[in-house]
């Protein structure tokens, strides 16, 4: 590695014959420019071309891709949508929330016009979903939960207690017995903890 | 068990599985589904009406959901205009949906309000009072003068009269009705009606 320097955003770095675009860099009209404000590496390569990557904070961050599990809380829901906070992607968490739409079509895999929004999700449930697509720059992540794994994993009751799953689609309050709809996620036993 | 979470005079009915309730002076409307009220139509949004019913959120109702309404047939509603319908969907979680059909797809007396009339507000209490069935104080102001009442569940009335003078008075018994007694009323109707 070459001692590090420091670039902003839209630098012209060097030519795409010179080096490949790593992280943080994007190629136009055969140069290669910085997309971050941060440190340039240069990585040397023995066979191929050395990879030019700008990096800020010494960590990567790290971006949902399409087909990621991410976990996130619903913050408020509508009768054609539910809005979320990603909280994770994967097992790492991020620094900063981003925002995701669930559709109501993407909350079934199974009878998709059936479904009600108020009796699959419920404010402040924390929910896996899939991205299905990154939207463009003003619409949030779009995310589905239309698999048996993915849904809510945990969700308070009106009585504000922890709910135990009964069902794919039932929870119930361990302190007042009652029942509540939500769309339940089948977690697998190894991830669970007692 | 129970807890009671407002103030006011418990009851009790024993039959049929036995219920308790509160009845209380309350005159904020949190909306309830099936709950009929009337509201004041305050912008059209593509689609769709909102309505202020009184409760935390404006309520929306969609152009479809009066009777005989389809997409080339819409329902002439205005900004301001008075319309008296049940709740759909209501819960805290999400905006609470209006509409002016019953699940047969007959309008059943919900609608638009006509012009003219009067519309004020009352406690929540007092509504249920007199949706009582063969409740006092409509049948003793039906001999007084004819006219028509819309009652809603969010604590707002709307009185229609022949004359404006007859109109309020009706308003203004309705109104001190919170607090007179039956004793009372009725001396205030004898008056009305010797005059």
């Amino acid at each position: 590695r070459q001692p590090l320097s420091s670039c902003v955003a839209g630098e012209r770095l060097c030519s795409t014959e010179e080096a490949t675009a790593g992280s943080g860099t994007y190629t136009r009209h055969g140069f290669i420019f910085s997309s971050l404000a941060g440190c340039l590496e240069r990585k040397n390569e023995d066979n191929e071309l050395p990879v030019v990557s700008v990096v800020r904070d010494s960590e990567s961050q790290l971006l949902p891709n399409v087909g990621a599990v991410v976990t996130c809380k619903v913050c408020s829901i509508n009768s054609r949508f539910a809005k979320v906070h990603i909280l994770y992607v994967g097992s790492t968490p991020l620094k900063s929330t981003f925002r995701g739409t669930i559709r109501k079509e993407d909350i079934r895999a199974t009878e998709k016009d059936k479904v009600e929004v108020y009796k699959s999700f419920r404010p402040s449930d924390i929910v896996l979903a899939k991205v299905i697509s990154l939207g463009d720059v003003q619409s949030n992540y779009l995310l589905s939960t239309a698999e048996n794994e993915l849904g809510v994993v945990v969700a308070r009751s009106e009585a504000g207690v922890q709910m135990v799953p009964i069902s794919w689609c039932e929870m119930q309050c361990p302190r007042t017995h009652t029942k509540e709809f939500r769309k339940v996620a089948r977690v697998q036993p190894q991830f669970l903890q007692t | 068990g129970l807890l009671v979470t407002k103030c006011g005079l418990l009851r009790h009915r024993p039959g049929g599985g036995g219920a308790y309730w509160v009845d209380s002076q309350q005159k904020r409307y949190v909306p309830v589904k099936g709950d009929h009220v009337i509201g004041i139509v305050t912008a059209k949004a593509g689609d769709v009406f909102r309505l202020d019913v009184g409760g935390s959120e404006p309520a929306s109702l969609s152009y479809l959901a009066f009777e005989g309404a389809t997409k080339r047939n819409r329902p002439n509603v205005q900004v301001g205009d008075l319309i008296y319908g049940q709740f759909v969907v209501a819960n805290k979680d999400m905006e609470p949906e209006m509409v002016c059909i019953d699940s047969s797809g007959r309008s059943s007396g919900m609608g638009i309000i006509g012009q003219d009339g009067f519309l004020f507000k009352v406690s929540l209490g007092l509504i249920r009072k007199l949706l009582a069935p063969k409740c006092e104080i409509i049948q003793e102001l039906s001999q007084l003068y004819p006219f028509e009442l819309v009652l809603g569940m969010n604590g707002r009335i709307w009185v229609k009269a022949k004359t404006v003078q007859q109109t309020l008075i009706i308003v203004n018994i309705l109104e001190a009705c919170e607090y007179m007694t039956a004793e009372q009323r009725k001396q205030a109707l004898a008056k009305l009606s010797g005059n």
